[in-house]
């Protein structure tokens, strides 16, 4: 058993490192979703290699478009420091929004 | 398994949302009244945990990646698939918004895949072949595997409905490649459940506590 304190600075930091991890093992094959979107293209096979610089994309008809402060999980030009400081912000965003939410949330409920 | 905008077109975009909200609604409802103080460290770990392994893109082979979607993680833990469509709603708003990972018009429809099927899928998963196998880190592992594959499969069908995959190659491609990513999907989930089990297992739902005791 350890304290809450210490299940939260624990976590975080497990968080955290499978992040770093993250940047520098992660696989930059596309995704299941990707991957199929290059099959039915005719661009991959099942069961064979993805193309290097595929679109995976291009086959979608939606028209709306947005473009996000930190795409794919790094930071234009700063290369791993980069990533890896997206990634710290997206693990520490997450835990203070969930925590903001709850608390909203839940402390709202007490009053009522 | 997160839908870019490209991939639905608006009007259908907009349905998945309304379903998703009517189920992020049930989700703030039953975080109102489940969740405390003492469930908050839980929570938020789990949340910024999820986001972590949901970046990690690890290889299934065959040209492709997948990451885990930890949906049936939450709702194993804390009991409630309601549990995993407040967590993955969360992330993915960040996810999408922050860092264009699934897209802001599609991000109903993510919402609806990765939260509300994966939690409710792993949810009921786990508590039926709980039942009948009795071992609580098998039942989780077998019922990540169903949380992170049925989605896909949904996945595929909307994709089928939005005219940018055809059913059958789409069925087949995103079936293969999650049934792979899902291995990997139920040995984390089990192995997660087991150190929040010895770390903490007052935070734990009873039913997953309980059968591990």
């Amino acid at each position: 058993m350890i304290d809450n304190k210490t299940f939260m600075i624990a976590g975080i930091i497990i968080a955290i490192l499978i992040g770093v991890v993250a940047v520098f093992l992660a696989s930059g094959d596309p995704d299941g979703l990707e991957s199929t979107a290059f099959v039915v293209q005719g661009e991959k096979t099942l069961t064979g290699a993805s193309p290097e610089d595929g679109d995976a994309e291009a086959i979608g008809l939606g028209t709306f478009e947005y473009d996000a402060p930190l795409p794919d999980y790094s930071m234009e030009g700063a290369g791993k420091i980069g990533d890896i400081i997206a990634l710290i912000i997206g693990v520490l965003i997450t835990f203070a929004l969930i925590l903001g939410v709850t608390w909203a949330i839940t402390s709202k409920a007490s009053k009522s | 398994m997160h839908i870019p905008d490209a991939f639905i077109p608006l009007p259908q975009a907009a349905v998945y949302w309304l379903i998703a909200i009517i189920f992020i609604a049930l989700a703030l409802k039953w975080a109102r009244n489940e969740l405390n103080e003492e469930k908050m460290p839980l929570i938020a770990v789990l949340a910024a945990g999820i986001f972590a392994i949901q970046a990690f893109n690890l290889p299934v082979g065959m040209g492709t990646s997948g990451h885990l979607v930890g949906g049936a993680l939450a709702a194993i833990v804390l009991g409630s698939p309601y549990a995993a469509v407040f967590i993955l709603t969360i992330v993915l708003i960040i996810q999408g918004v922050i860092f264009g990972d699934g897209g802001i018009t599609t991000m109903g429809a993510n919402v609806i895949n990765m939260g509300v099927i994966g939690g409710f899928v792993g949810y009921y998963s786990f508590k039926g072949i709980k039942k009948a196998i009795g071992n609580c880190y098998v039942s989780a592992g077998i019922a990540a595997w169903l949380a992170c594959l049925i989605p896909a499969l949904a996945c595929a069908v909307e994709m089928f409905i939005a005219g940018t995959f055809p059913l059958v190659p789409g069925i087949v491609a995103m079936g293969t490649y999650h049934a792979l990513i899902g291995i990997i999907e139920g040995i984390i989930t089990a192995g997660a459940i087991y150190l929040i089990h010895t770390t903490r297992p007052d935070l734990m739902s009873l039913e997953a506590g309980g059968a591990a005791a």
